[in-house]
């Protein structure tokens, strides 16, 4: 027996993983993959491994995401 | 709270999938910086595996009182997600450095526009 | 590029206490709850990273200059090895509690000896390196 709210959450990190490939805009691209860590960290807080959860709430949606931009911002925004 | 019949391992198979994808996405763009957030969703499949090793089903957070007996999750697998977690920032930090780094030198992040202008250089 | 929208200066300027007390709340009861020196830490660097992408960088090397972010990070560390270390008057192993922090009533605010302290060199380094990877990173073209 698994809790409906995993699964809706499993099946949404697909999606927007799925997504990620296929965007072309790379400033989309790493906001679609903030939002895959915010689920991400959702998840783990509702799998019980809250002090993991509050670690990728802050690195993975915070800290990487501003990294990400901060690259973008130097090269280019469009992938060729 | 609604419970459905799924199979009980999809966290481990949910997990195979995302790594899968993660590592399509690093093999197949020539984009230097999609590769990297393929490598950050791998790493994410990764931590995900191993908490769902240290899940129990009705098992409560891992803050124990004094003479508690409640049953709770494993929290060592999570614990040593944690470093994974600093490493894998650390090595997008530094991944991102060089990748600055080679768009000052080469002009562009794709990989094949890169051979071209390695070939054009050593002619 | 100077743009400066009025939703999200007003935000940040509203929710930049609330992210530094969270931060200095993770920080300071690592013995207790979740978080710890690394997460708050980085809960409170992300605050001035924050602060530095609406206002701009000149803000925020007003707060907290790059010399200033370099020495504390060079102090954090110094402060964990010296904590570390003095354990070694009392004839103990490193990283052993020394017997003039005492361990307390678990459960309690001040208890668990000096890990409280530990943790604060630890945040306080954390803190201070993602706002210096930030600055060398190339943000003071982002703002």
């Amino acid at each position: 027996m698994i809790n409906l709210f995993h699964f809706v959450l499993i099946l949404t990190l697909i999606v927007v993983v799925i997504s990620v490939a296929k965007i072309k805009d790379l400033l989309s691209a790493v906001i679609l993959f903030a939002v895959y860590n915010l689920i991400m960290s959702l998840l783990w807080q509702q799998m019980r491994a809250p002090d993991v959860a509050i670690t990728e709430a802050a690195l993975g949606a915070g800290v990487t995401t501003v990294l990400l931009v901060a690259a973008i911002s130097k090269t280019g925004r469009l992938e060729k | 709270m609604i419970d459905i019949v799924v199979h009980p391992n999809i966290y481990y198979f949910a997990s195979i999938v995302l790594f899968l994808i993660g590592f399509y996405i690093l093999l197949t763009h020539p984009n230097l910086i999609k590769k990297v957030i393929g490598l950050n969703v791998m790493d994410s499949a990764i931590f995900f595996f191993f908490v769902a090793v240290g899940f129990v089903s009705d098992g409560g957070s891992p803050i124990v009182e004094a003479g508690s007996e409640a049953l709770t999750v494993n929290p060592v697998p999570s614990g040593l997600m944690l470093t994974g977690i600093v490493v894998s920032v650390s090595v997008t930090a530094f991944a991102l450095a060089i990748i600055i780094k080679v768009y000052q030198h080469y002009g562009t992040i794709n990989v094949e526009e890169i051979y071209v202008v390695r070939s054009e250089r050593e002619c | 590029m100077k743009f400066r929208d009025t939703i999200v200066s007003i935000i940040t300027r509203f929710m930049l206490p609330f992210i530094t007390l969270f931060g200095l709340y993770l920080i300071v009861h690592v013995h207790l709850s979740p978080g710890g020196g690394f997460s708050g830490g980085t809960v409170v660097g992300a605050g001035f990273v924050l602060l530095s992408l609406t206002y701009g960088i000149s803000m925020q090397e007003r707060k907290f200059s790059h010399r200033t972010s370099t020495l504390i990070e060079s102090g954090g560390a110094l402060i964990y090895i010296i904590l570390g270390i003095s354990a070694f008057i009392y004839g103990q192993p490193f990283l052993s509690n020394l017997p003039i922090f005492p361990a307390g009533t678990p459960g309690r605010l001040f208890s668990g000896g000096f890990i409280a302290l530990l943790n604060i060199a630890i945040g306080v380094k954390v803190a201070s390196t993602i706002v210096a990877l930030f600055d060398s990173l190339g943000g003071e073209d982002l703002h």
